[in-house]
């Protein structure tokens, strides 16, 4: 079974070392813009939450792409953009409900979280052990789904 | 199969173009009009190889030339390179307004030619923008008109009404010849002006309305049509997570 990110926001102290890592590992360059990871920080309550792609089991802009440039990985079940294909659309960018994937003018191209071919480098860099790569087994699915619950409302919204 | 690319022995499947089968292999083809999306399309010619077969040599464009005996082929050779500078030569003179074009022009040391330039043209007929409104579904661009006039439009230059305004014409072109503006009042491209969605939250424009029509029909997924920029949704999701944590 494929191996899921779980966040855990309750761990996350809002270093962003997620964002550079994640920006250095795919472009070479420290640069939180063009990270595929976010970190959200709510400065009055002292919260913070690393948002990063779900890796959809049907994904938006997976099936949005009209050149069949985003496709899944079957060994680490990423979706993965192949740069060279993309014809520059930006429709997965609007497609995506959770807005995981962006357009980035500075290399003119779309990216979102890969996985880093399944071995993620902000799970090894994450000082406070709030981002995990796990697998998907029956236990970890089931806690997904018992936050999934919580979230009715929201998911509801956006899917 | 094993043929000889520039000395090096590759192993090719039959069927497979020249390009792709040296591309795999690390060796660099130039190329205009190719795209790994759409594949050759064999118009720009500059992606010429010399192939020598048992019985002749001859320059062929690598894009579209399917590889279905032992042949041996020479990627810069005196010849190619000449055909090369001729190509570049003939594209910038079509399009000299083109700034990647006159970079190109400089990069291999091209030699004046006599034809008649075309002064403000940026447009090389490489037709990338009409095989990208293809794979989109909409076909709202191609060629018209014939010999010295022949250039890249809608029907009769009239407004699209196929057209979603994703602008990825705009964004594939090599040459930066397909004009695009978006200003609070709309998205205009091909002599059409459309609406544009704003963000409920941040107000900026973050696609046509065509476009979210384009995305509810091709996935079915019903979130997907949202009123909300890909960063604000993402804020949104992380402020939803905030309340419940608190």
């Amino acid at each position: 079974m494929d191996k899921i990110l779980v966040v855990q926001p309750a761990k996350c102290t809002g270093c962003r070392t997620c964002e550079l890592i994640c920006s250095f590992t795919h472009t070479g360059e420290f640069n939180p813009e063009i990270s595929r990871i976010s970190v959200l920080t709510y400065e009055k309550v002292g919260f913070s939450v690393p948002m990063v792609c779900q890796q959809c089991g049907v994904a938006a802009c997976m099936e949005v792409c009209p050149v069949g440039a985003i496709a899944k990985n079957n060994v680490t079940g990423a979706m993965e953009v192949q740069d060279s294909k993309c014809i520059g659309c930006k429709m997965c960018t609007i497609a995506c409900p959770f807005g995981a994937i962006h357009y980035h003018a500075v290399n003119n191209i779309v990216s979102k979280c890969d996985l880093c071919g399944g071995d993620p480098a902000c799970v090894k860099l994450c000082p406070s052990g709030a981002i995990s790569y796990v697998e998907a087994n029956a236990g970890s699915i089931s806690k997904r789904k018992a936050f999934a619950a919580k979230f009715k409302n929201v998911f509801e919204e956006v899917s | 199969m094993k043929i000889r690319i520039d000395q090096q022995e590759i192993d090719v499947n039959p069927g497979e173009t020249i390009l792709e089968a040296a591309r795999q292999n690390g060796i660099n083809i130039p190329t205009l009009c190719y795209h790994e999306a759409f594949g050759g399309q064999g118009m720009c010619r500059m992606c010429m190889v010399e192939v020598k077969t048992a019985h002749s040599t001859n320059l062929v464009a690598s894009c579209t030339y399917p590889i279905n005996e032992v042949i041996e082929v020479h990627t810069s050779t005196p010849v190619i390179e000449k055909a090369r500078r001729t190509i570049i030569a003939l594209l910038y003179r079509t399009a000299p307004q083109s700034e990647f074009m006159k970079k190109l022009y400089q990069e291999y040391k091209c030699v004046e030619n006599q034809l008649e330039i075309n002064e403000n043209e940026r447009c090389i007929l490489c037709r990338l923008c009409v095989r990208a409104c293809e794979e989109i579904g909409s076909s709202a661009i191609s060629a018209i008109l014939r010999g010295t006039e022949k250039r890249i439009s809608t029907p009769f230059d009239e407004a699209s009404t196929v057209c979603i305004g994703c602008a990825a014409c705009a964004n594939i072109c090599p040459t930066g010849a397909i004009e695009l503006s978006q200003t609070p009042a709309g998205r205009t491209i091909w002599n059409r002006t459309f609406a544009v969605v704003t963000c409920q939250r941040c107000g900026q424009a973050f696609a046509t309305r065509e476009q979210l029509d384009y995305i509810a029909q091709h996935t079915g997924i019903k979130g997907s049509e949202s009123k909300l920029c890909d960063d604000c949704r993402k804020k949104n999701l992380a402020a939803q997570i905030e309340q419940y944590a608190q």
